[in-house]
């Protein structure tokens, strides 16, 4: 942990680690987490985030659909998709459970 | 990209848990940006699970998606056209549910009171029945081009093909007398040539049905009749569409009148895809006129090149191998075995006039290899009813299937070869059969490295040597088998001519008769030196610096050659060819001096140029051969141009045009 929070520290003249690589490890940290994507058309997905890529594009696993808004009662019943990826241009919005985060580094 | 190890198993939360979470309303945090920002500072992609990723459902795709809001396949329509439109996107592979299901109409008809509405509706649905189990027996489809599922929905089972014909004729009736008295009789017009259309197409595809080899003319007249309403309904396509007051509501429009936002463009191009169907159903029916085997191959890859629907691909073989028993339903495949190698070779064990005809031994090992050919090349008509993507790895594996016939040829023809020579020692029995298998094992080969061309599967730095294995090879080992067949005809005939002289003291006029086989060995020596060309200019290009070659620290030509040429190590004969040998073989310092580019340049237009003379050449040519001239003539003048040294130092590298003919392409330098 302490050489974590020295490379993550003030000074930027640290060679060795990369502006890529600690990319890389906040998005370590979120994998196998719970997270609910919201996409162009309105639809919402809820899934355990499994993968992404460069243009962000993102798979989750144990998919499942929903079709009104989540903050209500009301939302719909889900579909279950199961392993769905979502691509980069469609996804508004990215939101991760937060009791999970306690764990992870940079967000 | 990053990614969680497929292997890891965690409790997380899978299934039940998550929905509790929802409930709960847990927090949620919004990351979107630093999500964003963290993904485009990775680096380039590593590599991920080929088979997870492509397990997974691509959301906003239309095919996988079947949620998708805004989907136009989604909205619920009334119109019989919307209908129809359907109809013809769940041949082309999208899932019943999303398409004909849309249509509230068609789930329960026996409800629909209104009798042409009625009549309509089981229309429909009878006519995806039949459509759906024509395609899962005749077996040629993918994932892509059709989704066999019906997800429970009831397709007219209870009513009887007839009832609805039966039906569709009534409500036409009633339409025709209407048409007559009532002064909106367009309207009626519009809906009668409708109704009418569905009632031929729905009949057509119950003929196929039959097992009758006659059904098929009847079928080919009743789509005839069908086309010719075409026209007159796309006339009316203006009578479908109605505009229809706000109805909808948030995301799902309630569906109740007509299709507010109906595309005209999509109509009509609904009308141009029947045109199109029935020219394909057409087509499929002049099959049955066909009566030899290479013949129906022949057909069967023409056809295919087309890149017809799933539908009328399974039409086609369902009508080839009625109930895949006989051919025709009338011929056994061993009858048109035996038919296809007298045509082509002429062995004596099938001649009447030899003595080994009625050999009851002989008769014994013909017939086993006979039967044992009939799965293979039913496989092989299979192959060729399969959309073009596909054909070409099946072609590959079959392969294997023909290795093996080839050998038992061998062991069949020797064995008659020493029965014959006992028994009538001038015959002789030499390889007839190998040669037969010889021949369709090159034919499928050549075909298989061919397709790779249009399914642009090959780099321009490989062009060269997939061109030299077609050319210095496969060409080289055709050319030799058919006029060793040609030879075998010719004594045949000769054996034949002394037996009746010996008869009759008549004498024959020598009449130069034209060889069944000599169209085919004219066409290979055009596609010989096309490809030879092909192979030359490619190499010289390479030599001037024109090709662009992979440049990456573990490249290696020979694992790429012996990868494009694996799936021919199970064939004998030809042996294939490894890299080492290749290079050997194609190595140009064995000649002295060692050409240069622009020897190589020139020798590449003398080859254009011998395959326009024999083209030029061809009676009665056909399509094919118009094509090939399209690429022949502008490259023997690129190729003489080149090899005067013409723009030598631009470093533009030259392109390579495929519209003409998707084997051979123009070389075009800019």
């Amino acid at each position: 942990m302490a050489s974590m929070i020295e490379e993550n520290g003030p000074s930027t003249h640290q060679s060795g680690v990369s502006s890529s690589s600690q990319a890389r490890l906040k998005l370590d940290g979120l994998l196998n987490k719970n997270m609910r994507i919201r996409m162009t058309d309105g639809r919402t997905l809820v899934g355990l985030f499994l993968c992404t890529d460069r243009d962000c594009n993102v798979i989750l696993g144990s998919a499942q659909e929903f079709l009104k808004s989540t903050d209500t009662f009301s939302q719909g019943e889900p579909r279950v998709l199961g392993l769905a990826m979502i691509p980069g241009h469609h996804v508004v919005s990215i939101e991760v459970e937060a009791d999970s985060l306690e764990d992870t580094q940079g967000f | 990209m990053v990614m969680k190890s497929a292997i890891e198993d965690d409790d997380a939360g899978w299934g039940l848990g998550i929905p509790e979470k929802m409930k709960n309303n847990a927090n949620w945090v919004d990351i979107t940006h630093e999500f964003k920002g963290a993904c485009k500072g990775t680096d380039s992609s590593c590599v991920f699970g080929l088979f997870e990723a492509m397990s997974a459902i691509e959301m906003m795709d239309p095919k996988m998606d079947a949620g998708m809001i805004g989907n136009q396949v989604n909205r619920k329509v009334l119109n019989f056209e919307q209908a129809i439109k359907r109809k013809s996107r769940f041949e082309h592979g999208h899932s019943l549910a999303q398409t004909v299901f849309t249509c509230l109409y068609v789930h329960n008809p026996d409800l629909i009171e209104e009798p042409s509405l009625k009549a309509f509706a089981l229309g429909i649905l009878k006519v995806c029945d039949i459509a759906r189990e024509k395609v899962n027996k005749a077996a040629v489809f993918e994932e892509e081009d059709f989704q066999a599922m019906t997800y429970g929905f009831k397709m007219a089972n209870n009513v009887t093909d007839l009832r609805v014909t039966g039906m569709l004729k009534d409500v036409e009736d009633e339409l025709q007398r209407k048409v007559k008295v009532i002064v909106l009789h367009q309207q009626f017009l519009a809906l009668f040539n409708r109704i009418k259309f569905t009632r031929l197409l729905l009949t057509a595809l119950i003929t196929f049905t039959k097992k009758e080899t006659s059904s098929v003319g009847e079928a080919q007249k009743l789509v005839v009749q069908a086309a010719d309403l075409l026209s007159a309904i796309h006339s009316s396509i203006q009578h479908g569409i109605q505009s229809q007051n706000d109805t909808t509501k948030g995301d799902h429009p309630i569906m109740m009148g007509f299709e507010p936002l109906v595309n005209q463009r999509l109509l009509e191009d609904m009308v141009a895809y029947f045109g199109k169907l029935i020219e394909r159903i057409k087509t499929v029916c002049d099959v049955i006129n066909t009566t030899n085997l290479h013949g129906i191959l022949d057909f069967f890859c023409e056809f295919s090149e087309q890149s017809p629907c799933v539908l009328s691909r399974s039409l086609l073989q369902t009508t080839f191998l009625i109930d895949n028993k006989k051919v025709f339903g009338t011929h056994l495949m061993q009858d048109m075995i035996k038919d296809a190698l007298r045509y082509f070779v002429s062995p004596p064990v099938l001649s009447y006039k030899c003595c080994l005809f009625n050999n009851h031994q002989a008769k014994d090992y013909i017939d086993s290899f006979v039967t044992h050919c009939s799965r293979p090349f039913c496989s092989l008509i299979q192959i060729h009813g399969h959309n073009r993507a596909r054909q070409r790895d099946k072609l590959g594996h079959i392969l294997e299937e023909f290795a093996t016939l080839q050998d038992e040829a061998e062991k069949v023809d020797a064995a008659l070869h020493s029965l014959l020579m006992k028994l009538e020692p001038q015959r002789q029995h030499l390889a007839c059969l190998g040669t037969w298998i010889l021949y369709h094992n090159l034919r499928i080969m050549i075909q298989y490295l061919l397709s790779g061309f249009e399914l642009e599967l090959y780099s321009m730095h490989e062009y060269y040597y997939i061109y030299w294995y077609l050319s210095e090879f496969l060409y080289a080992w055709l050319m030799s088998t058919l006029s060793r067949a040609d030879s075998s005809q010719m004594a045949e005939e000769r054996i034949l001519e002394e037996q009746l002289k010996g008869r009759s003291s008549k004498k024959t006029k020598k009449k130069k008769k034209v060889r069944p086989l000599g169209k085919e060995i004219t066409m290979s020596q055009a596609y010989q030196n096309m490809c030879a060309g092909m192979y030359k200019t490619m190499v010289a290009l390479d030599m001037d610096g024109k090709v662009r070659k992979p440049q990456f620290e573990l490249d290696s030509e020979q694992v790429r050659y012996e990868h494009r040429f694996a799936p021919f190590n199970s064939v004998v004969t030809p042996p294939p060819v490894h890299y080492i040998q290749f290079k050997e073989m194609s190595d140009l310092k064995k000649y002295n001096p060692p050409p240069g580019s622009a020897d190589l340049y020139l020798a590449a237009s003398k080859h254009f140029q011998q395959a326009k003379l024999i083209l030029e050449n061809v009676p009665s040519p056909d399509p094919e051969v118009n094509r090939i001239l399209k690429v022949a003539k502008p490259n023997i003048v690129v190729t003489k141009l080149l090899a005067g040294g013409h723009k030598k130092d631009t470093k533009v590298l030259p392109e390579f045009d495929f519209s003409a003919h998707k084997y051979f392409p123009v070389v075009k330098i800019l």
